[in-house]
């Protein structure tokens, strides 16, 4: 019986099934889009993205999106960003490869820093994609800015913890004077393995032979010819050994200077027990302003390094989470192609937006944005943004069109509100009040340059009871010092490597504290850092001296031994060469 | 317990159907597919239809559908492996970029980790698994299928689908 391939009858359902998918998708198509937005929203900027409604007009390529809003991936209250509406115009074709090409957006009542009810973090609680990748790297990097809170010695200053097991110095005489008596026995056997006392004797005994020697006599010219021979290759040995024990000499001599840097070291550690206060300014500034000023640093890094991810360099193919699903999400390979669409574009953005947004006078301003692709290799511009209006201006530049990207940022805002903050280690809450911020930022390939500035010309100042020194002659004497002052400056700067740069922090604070600190404590911080260095050339006076001689006796015999045998050998050569030139001088008759 | 109770006509109503073996294996085998690979992608659509308009057991289908869902949750780590070692290939980077840059194609989504490895799987999965199932089949009805028709366990089975059409109608 010949069995049929096809069921046609089915054509029939399956088409019906296949128009009632059409409309399902026709019917939900906004309600999935939505959802999907939202999704990969969340997925790549690793905080909560809402959209109230969602119109998809596939025929004339437009997105209307309405009630935008993104939390902020750092603060948990608080939202990045909220639209009240986004008009964009879509190329339909490139969707077919999955390919979305925005010719223009224009986003209208944008709002930044709006407070929110629910925490809007995703990134930061779950740590999973890229986002949370990037967010813990950044964490990361900012705390290897280990700043000290404003450390203040109270009570009496003691230094009886002081454990000598804990001193660098005293390990680094032990290690030293092993090594002094490893170098001594490798030269001595160095020295004996030269067997320099039979070659010497040998000579002095053809010197000896030779000077009774007459010039007819070849056998005893021939003789002293080779103990000549020998002792040259004797002092060539020697000359080797010198070279090692020079060598040698000045890694001892290394050593002992290690040990003075170890000792200051100790120094140092023993000062630290103390808890002394630092009366440099830049330390002064760093201890109060640090903490506060590396966040903008770390959340404009966060933000340049998910561009770095979704907006790589070249042309190789990209890997990127795939999308949520009951099943394993896997990875989305991206095989970008010369001279073809880049898998995201947007051309053009035109935004408008709010500052101070509850004030009873919000501001308008306006921006522009440009060339945001995931693929700048293709589109062979830079991203650009740009805004501007009254006390404010802000630009970037994404630029990962050649292999080292360079991103820049910079804004000013002025007349911004900010927040009251404590200050770390010392009883106080700073108010900056109506103050104009700046923040610029670079990074080059892996080179970081930023600057984050406050300036403010109304701060006010409040004790706060919460502090470690509120009832105390130290907190008194801070409290006196800055309350006075209105004006506040404040500058930190990052620079150098990214994975290790170095950080600056200044203010016009600094100055007035730490002079205030010396005149108070300066006499008592003194003593106690006499008293530290006592301490601690004490505990180690016992060890270092006797290492320190037995290193310069070991140094001084070394080179006293080569020194001598090289003199005899030298003397030796020298009365074998002229005895020889006597005998072997042509006298004419 | 209503799946199981689905599971089990399924697998009982496809073995003791008309289908010849051939038919009821390959059925089981693009069903096999839609289990094996993440289901909504445009590759399944294809299958689907395959399914309905090729004259294969669909209850098969449903079936290996249904016993390949499972597995493929379970597999999923290696569908990534496999998937992943293919996308990354150097020697494939030309066919997979072509791909990409090709109108539709992409919509499959072949470029994900474990649609691509899943797929790949399932593809040479199928031949040894019909030739498998076919010859399970032939020796089912051939040795235990008259046995297990006339059992009580087996009627008791089929007749609850009295009870589907109840849920079925119910309010």
């Amino acid at each position: 019986m010949k069995i049929k391939i096809f069921r046609w009858r089915a054509i029939g359902p399956l088409l019906v099934l296949f128009v009632i998918a059409g409309v399902l998708w026709w019917l939900f198509a906004d309600t999935i889009a939505r959802h999907e937005s939202q999704k990969v929203g969340t997925q790549m900027l690793g905080a909560r993205v809402e959209i109230n409604n969602l119109h998809l007009d596939i025929a004339n390529g437009k997105v209307l999106m309405r009630g935008l809003t993104i939390a902020s991936p750092h603060e948990a209250f608080k939202n990045l960003l909220q639209a009240d509406e986004i008009v964009a115009d879509l190329d339909v074709v490139p969707l077919t490869e999955k390919k979305i090409i925005i010719n223009r957006i224009a986003a209208n009542g944008l709002r930044f820093g709006t407070p929110r009810q629910t925490d809007g973090r995703v990134a930061a609680k779950s740590g999973e994609g890229i986002a949370g990748r990037v967010l813990a790297e950044t964490r990361a990097w900012a705390s290897q800015f280990q700043i000290p809170v404003l450390q203040l010695a109270t009570g009496k200053i003691s230094i009886d913890s002081l454990d000598p097991r804990r001193l660098s110095t005293i390990p680094a005489a032990t290690a030293l004077s092993a090594r002094a008596d490893s170098a001594r026995r490798a030269w001595q056997a160095a020295f004996d393995s030269l067997r320099l006392g039979q070659t010497l004797d040998s000579a002095s005994a053809a010197l000896e032979r030779l000077r009774h020697a007459r010039a007819t006599d070849l056998a005893t010219l021939n003789e002293a010819r080779q103990e000549l021979d020998r002792l040259k290759r004797a002092r060539d040995r020697v000359t080797s050994l010198e070279r090692g024990v020079k060598t040698g000499v000045a890694e001892l001599q290394g050593g002992l200077a290690g040990l003075d840097s170890a000792r200051r070291r100790d120094y140092a550690f023993a000062r630290s027990l103390l808890k002394l206060p630092s009366f440099d300014a830049p330390e002064i500034g760093a201890a109060l302003f640090a903490p506060g000023a590396i966040k903008p640093f770390e959340r404009v890094l966060y933000y340049a390094q998910l561009a770095r991810r979704y907006m790589p360099p070249g042309l190789l193919p990209r890997a990127t989470t795939g999308p949520g699903r009951l099943r394993r999400a896997g990875e989305d390979v991206r095989f970008p192609k010369e001279h073809a669409l880049p898998a995201f574009l947007l051309r053009s953005a035109e935004l408008s937006f709010l500052l101070h947004p509850t004030s009873e006078q919000p501001q308008q301003y306006a921006g522009r944005l440009t060339g945001l692709t995931s693929d700048p290799a293709l589109y062979g511009r830079p991203t650009d943004f740009r805004a501007s209006g009254p006390q404010f201006g802000a630009g970037a530049l994404v630029n990962h069109v050649r292999s080292i990207p360079v991103d820049t940022a910079g804004a000013t805002v002025g007349g911004i509100r900010l927040p009251a903050f404590e200050i770390p280690g010392v009883p106080l809450r700073l108010d900056p009040g109506a103050a104009t911020t700046q923040l610029g930022f670079t990074l080059n390939g892996d080179t970081i340059q930023a600057r984050f500035a406050i300036r403010s010309t109304n701060v006010r100042w409040t004790r706060d009871s919460g502090g470690g020194f509120t009832n105390t002659t130290i907190g008194d004497l801070i409290w006196r010092t800055v309350s006075g002052i209105s004006n506040l400056d404040v500058e930190a700067r990052i620079s150098g490597a990214l994975h290790h740069p170095d950080l600056a922090v200044r203010s016009n604070l600094d100055q007035a504290i730490a002079s205030r600190l010396r005149a108070v404590l300066g006499e008592q911080v003194a003593a106690a850092e006499k008293q530290v260095r006592d301490r601690v050339d004490a505990l180690i006076k016992d060890k270092v001296g006797p290492v320190r001689a037995r290193v310069n006796e070991v140094l001084t015999q070394a080179q006293a031994q080569v020194a001598q045998q090289r003199a005899r050998l030298d003397d030796l050569q020298t009365q074998l060469e002229q005895r020889l030139r006597e005998l072997t001088r042509i006298r004419l008759p | 317990m209503f799946a199981l109770i689905k599971l089990i006509q399924s697998l009982f109503g496809a073995l003791h159907s008309e289908g010849t073996p051939g038919q009821l294996a390959a059925g089981i085998v693009l069903g096999s597919f839609l289990g094996l690979t993440p289901l909504f992608n445009l590759h399944n659509a294809l299958i689907f239809a395959a399914l309905v308009l090729l004259n294969v057991s669909f209850a098969g289908g449903l079936l290996g559908w249904a016993l390949f869902v499972p597995v493929g949750f379970l597999l999923d780590p290696l569908f990534d492996w496999i998937g992943h070692s293919l996308l990354l290939a150097p020697s494939l980077r030309g066919l997979w970029t072509s791909l990409y840059n090709t109108p539709i194609i992409p919509l499959t989504n072949f470029n994900n980790t474990v649609v691509l490895g899943s797929l790949v799987f399932a593809l040479l999965a199928a031949v040894p698994l019909f030739f498998v199932i076919r010859w399970a089949v032939v020796r089912y009805r051939a040795t235990v299928g008259e046995r297990v028709r006339q059992s009580r366990f087996y009627r008791a089975v089929m007749a609850s689908k009295v009870y589907n059409v109840y849920k079925m109608f119910r309010p």
